[in-house]
């Protein structure tokens, strides 16, 4: 058995996408589920420094780059079989080599309450 | 391109030109999204237009990912499916009507979980041919009659060891071997040349001989008498060749404690692939081994840039006997 996998074709590189990995999970208000629902906004401060705006909850968050970077794969044509070579099919799609990291606990935005001097 | 190798009942590998990587899945408590064209904060510096709202989507999520580790070639499997079938030489009787499994290198291929290159090197390094397209690994005596046959004719013309005429060799053999083998048995055991006048010669592999008469004596009995076998041993072997022990390493092994002592065929292929079951194999055919005397048992195991003694501190428990360092097991064996 085999399964290969190739860059995906077309002129220039690869795309490169950007990871954001959050911690814990993410559930849709509605039942409705994921798929179409807007997560949030992503802002960068003058820093650099990710900040991500989830319903009414904040996420500060760090650039990573990727000791080992993720490539990722579409799968393909695991459907006729191909005797003279490997049967299913692996386009390498992307690359990712940057994750945004939030692992901070989310703050909730509620009002500005002034800090004391 | 890399491909992805493995039976059913195999742990998934995946393989570029040259190179084996184990495959894992690992698992994380986060959630991991991916983001086509999402942009860095770099990225957003260098492109210094106006801040518009930049709609990206999700393409999505994951909480698992695969994981390349760099692992040594699965290899064991590839004589194990040569040997279902070994080339006994043109005259042998087997039954045509039984059909054998044969392997092309695109057969190899799909079932060795190893890089094109790596399986490639092994076939070298096991003496295995191509005949009618199939790979084949010849049966040990039929390899020995073929090097017979050679060595009596180097004694015969009085050829010196180190430049063997291709020519003459098969000229002289033709008659009673294909072509084909007489030649496949030269490249086996010696180093192919080319000299001055674009002749071509062998330079025979003293060692490789050596160790292939070893093997041819010691197979008839369980253990022999050590000092007989080097006597007989070193008759055996051509004129002008030294048989020496150290050319046994990971073919036999000696036995110093017996009293006299004795040595006995220990093939290091014959042993189990995986690390802990070569260790319980080595430990239950003797109990204490000296750093010497199990290396050679144990040298194929080691990764990209680990040693045996790395191997032996996280597989073994050693001890001092007599002044010498010895390994034993670290648990009870059976």
């Amino acid at each position: 058995e085999a399964a290969s996998l190739a860059r995906s074709g077309g002129a220039g590189g690869l795309a490169e996408w950007v990871l954001v990995e959050l911690q814990g999970e993410v559930e849709p208000r509605q039942s409705s589920g994921l798929a179409g629902s807007l997560l949030g906004d992503l802002h960068y401060t003058r820093e650099g420094v990710p900040v991500l705006i989830v319903g009414h909850h904040i996420l500060y968050g760090k650039v990573v780059q990727l000791e080992k970077p993720f490539a990722v794969l579409v799968k393909k044509g695991a459907g006729e079989p191909d005797p003279t070579g490997p049967r299913t099919h692996y386009t390498v799609t992307a690359l990712i080599k940057t994750k945004l990291l939030f692992k901070t606990r989310p703050k909730p935005i509620i009002t500005n309450v002034p800090k004391k001097v | 391109s890399l491909v992805i190798r493995g039976e059913k009942d195999e742990r998934a590998v995946l393989c570029s030109k040259d190179k084996t990587y184990d495959m894992k899945i690992a698992d994380t408590s986060n959630m991991l999204l991916f983001i086509p064209g999402c942009k860095t904060p770099e990225q957003l510096n260098a492109d210094q237009a106006s801040c518009d709202i930049i709609h990206s989507q999700i393409a999505g999520f994951s909480n698992n990912y695969w994981e390349l580790r760099r692992c040594r070639p699965k290899l064991k499997k590839l004589r194990k499916l040569l040997m279902e079938d070994p080339y006994e030489g043109p005259d042998c009787q087997k039954d045509p009507t039984l059909t054998f499994s044969k392997y092309t290198t695109e057969d190899l291929l799909s079932l060795i979980q190893a890089s094109e290159e790596e399986i490639l090197h092994q076939l070298q390094v096991i003496n295995a041919c191509k005949i009618e397209g199939h790979w084949r690994i010849l049966e040990f005596d039929y390899e020995m009659k073929l090097l017979n046959h050679v060595i009596q004719l180097i004694d015969s013309e009085s050829w010196s060891l180190s430049k063997v005429p291709l020519c003459t060799c098969l000229e002289e053999l033709g008659s009673l071997e294909p072509r084909e083998m007489i030649e496949h048995i030269l490249l086996s055991y010696g180093r192919r040349f080319i000299d001055d006048a674009g002749e071509i010669y062998f330079e025979m592999h003293e060692d490789k001989i050596c160790r292939a008469i070893a093997q041819m004596l010691l197979q008839n009995a369980v253990k022999f008498n050590l000092s007989e076998f080097q006597e007989v041993w070193q008759q055996s072997v051509p004129e002008g060749m030294t048989a020496r022990l150290d050319q046994l390493k990971g073919l036999a092994l000696v036995d110093k404690t017996s009293r006299p002592e004795t040595i006995f065929l220990l093939k290091v292929e014959d042993l189990p692939e995986d690390n802990q079951e070569r260790f319980n194999s080595l430990f239950s055919i003797r109990e204490k081994w000296t750093e010497v005397d199990i290396t050679p048992y144990i040298q194929d195991l080691c990764a990209e840039k680990q040693t045996v003694g790395a191997l032996l501190t996280k597989y073994a428990r050693s001890s001092m006997q007599n002044g010498v360092k010895v390994y034993n097991s670290r648990r009870p064996i059976s």
